[in-house]
């Protein structure tokens, strides 16, 4: 192993042996050509320094004038600001003099922008713009001017709340488009009355100052207020009462929230309609009676006046009937007898009587069932929403008293009712029980005679 | 006439803060006092000389004590009776009846104060007040067309009374 790298270093060193001998005639010609290019340099050196030299001058001339230019630039500089500053003070005097040249005249631009804009709230809702519409636009403009309203923008304002004033002493007739609840449009004649409402054949009409329509109200107020609106559009000439709204619709607005009596009464309920049938089976049972005993009087009276001819058909000639079978059987027989018959009469008349004192009675109980009722789903809604909304407590509490108001509804015409059914039932009781007893006793005497 | 118009101006004025309701009551009271002075005036004029016809045609009877002088005597007292007490019964509901419009005038001002709540809420008693004024005037109302009814039909029935047993006690069996 040791002999063969030997081996190896000796070849490598015969190899850079023969190299060496090679290269010496370049490095030769390399030395030369290093002193000949010194020589050249040093020539390109010293033109160059002359080249730096001659330029040296130049700078220097141009240094000089842009020092000279800065210091003019710094001068105008100066003049300027100070120029400045005058025209600040110039400027600030001359704003106190348009200020003091305009005085009062400003407040008087303020004034009339305050104005138009109050005019422009009032004239755009006010119903005057149902017949000239546009009127605010003008206005608008002049209340949200930067700049100082033209001449011709004042003399609008005054046209504008000039108008306004006249026309609202004014009743006046024209056509406009009337924007139906449904949606659709008409074309109707309308009748103004002031700045306070619009009239036309189917009533009160409202004016939507957002949209700019003419629009009928969702409901028409109670009968005798729309009634008038209606005559007074169909008046040629004359006189006639109206009902106007001084609140410019609010009052009227109102009015169309109010329930009427037809849904007051449906808010009873259920208990409501038990007691309506109530009533209607007690006033008809009254109404019966009235006319049996009214039947059942009139044919006693006939009766009465006939007494040779007993007649079956009531109850008097009935007991006369009686008596006739009777007739040769002594008084205490006779008596009996009687009795018997006007005992089986009596039924008959005060029959009903007992149910519709009953029915007057248990009317106001329902009334007070109502009520309870209503009070318990008012407890209801407290314990689901709380106290907190009298709103939303009311409906239940108007449940509970409009059941009392139809309870003693109810039981107001039936108590009186069944005072005049008993009154009269009373009387024919009072003929049968007492006076027929007497009848026959005439009739008795005047045949033992 | 100033005087009438005024008294006209304030009942309607009356009338308008009490509701509807007091139309009820006022008829109420009319149709009860009409039925009352009707009855004094029977009980002042035209019952006396009923009474003395009847007790003059009894006088004039023979036969008082037999079973039918009794029956006739009792069916002259009962026409009397029925004569005398007419409308008394009506007159009696009609003095019940007045507290209970008054009731019911209470119940619909109530409703139309709760109406105004539910659409205004609370915060505007004025608006409630309206309602109230509609809940107390016709009870108030109720309560005196009773009073003024109770005092006079209670004395008309004592009267009426009276006046049937007198009548019985100058029947006599002779």
């Amino acid at each position: 192993m040791k002999k063969m790298i030997n081996y190896v270093m000796l070849a490598a060193s015969m190899t850079v042996g023969m190299a060496a001998s090679a290269n010496a005639n370049d490095l030769q010609k390399l030395l030369e050509k290093v002193k000949s290019d010194r020589i050249s340099e040093a020539k390109i050196d010293k033109k160059r320094e002359a080249e730096f030299t001659a330029a040296r001058a130049d700078k220097q001339a141009l240094l000089k004038k842009a020092k000279a230019t800065l210091k003019a630039e710094q001068d105008r500089n100066a003049r300027l600001t100070k120029e400045y500053a005058q025209n600040e003070i110039t400027l600030a005097q001359k704003e106190v003099e348009l200020d003091t040249a305009q005085g009062t005249l400003g407040e008087m631009f303020g004034v009339s922008r305050a104005a138009a804009a109050d005019a422009y709230g009032a004239i755009s809702t006010s119903i005057v713009s149902a017949e000239y519409p546009g009127r605010g636009d003008v206005l608008n403009k002049i209340a949200n001017a930067k700049e100082i309203p033209a001449l011709e923008q004042l003399e609008e304002l005054w046209f504008a709340l000039q108008t306004e004033m006249t026309q609202s002493g004014e009743i006046s007739k024209f056509t406009a488009e009337v924007t139906n609840l449904d949606g659709t449009k008409s074309t109707e004649t309308i009748t103004r009355i002031g700045t306070f409402n619009l009239v036309s054949d189917n009533g009160y009409l409202n004016y939507n100052d957002e949209v700019g329509q003419i629009q009928p109200l969702a409901k028409q107020p109670a009968g005798y207020i729309s009634d008038t609106a209606s005559s007074f559009f169909n008046t040629a000439s004359g006189y006639t009462e109206l009902y106007v709204d001084p609140s410019r619709g609010a009052i009227l607005t109102l009015e169309t929230r109010k329930k009427t009596l037809e849904e007051f009464y449906h808010q009873g309920g259920t208990v409501g309609y038990a007691i309506t049938v109530l009533l209607i089976i007690g006033l008809l049972i009254a109404l019966e009676r009235i006319i049996v005993l009214g039947s059942v009087a009139s044919k006693m009276k006939a009766q009465q006046k006939n007494l040779s001819q007993p007649n079956e058909n009531n109850p008097l000639g009935r007991l006369l009937v009686v008596y006739n079978e009777n007739k040769n059987a002594d008084a205490e027989t006779l008596e009996l007898k009687l009795d018997e018959a006007i005992l089986r009469e009596t039924p008959k008349v005060d029959r009903g009587i007992n149910l519709i004192k009953m029915f007057a009675a248990i009317a106001p109980l329902m009334g007070l069932l109502g009520t309870v009722i209503g009070m318990i789903l008012t407890f209801q809604t407290i314990t689901l929403f709380g106290t907190g909304d009298p709103k939303i407590m009311a409906g239940n509490i108007s449940l509970a008293l409009v059941t009392t108001a139809l309870g003693l509804i109810a039981a107001l015409p039936l108590i009186l009712v069944h005072s005049i059914v008993a009154g009269r039932s009373k009387s024919v009781l009072h003929k049968l029980d007492e006076q027929s007893a007497g009848l026959i006793a005439e009739i008795a005497e005047k045949e033992s005679k | 006439m100033l005087f009438l118009i005024e008294l006209i101006e304030s009942v309607r004025s009356f009338i308008a803060t009490g509701g509807n309701v007091l139309y009820f009551v006022a008829f109420a009271l009319l149709l009860m006092w009409i039925l009352m002075i009707e009855r004094y005036w029977f009980l002042a004029s035209v019952y006396p000389k009923m009474r003395d016809d009847i007790i003059a045609k009894w006088d004039a009877r023979a036969d008082t004590t037999s079973w039918y002088a009794h029956r006739i005597r009792d069916t002259w007292i009962s026409e009397a009776a029925e004569l005398l007490e007419r409308n008394m019964i009506t007159i009696k509901t009609l003095v019940a009846m007045c507290p209970l419009i008054g009731l019911l005038g209470t119940v619909t001002g109530m409703i139309s104060v709760f109406e105004t709540m539910a659409q205004q809420g609370t915060g505007n008693p004025r608006l409630m007040a309206s309602g109230i004024s509609m809940a107390t005037i016709p009870t108030m109302a109720g309560m005196v067309a009773a009073l003024s009814g109770v005092f006079f039909s209670s004395r008309l029935d004592a009267k009426v009374k009276l006046a049937k047993a007198k009548l019985i006690d100058s029947l006599p069996h002779h």
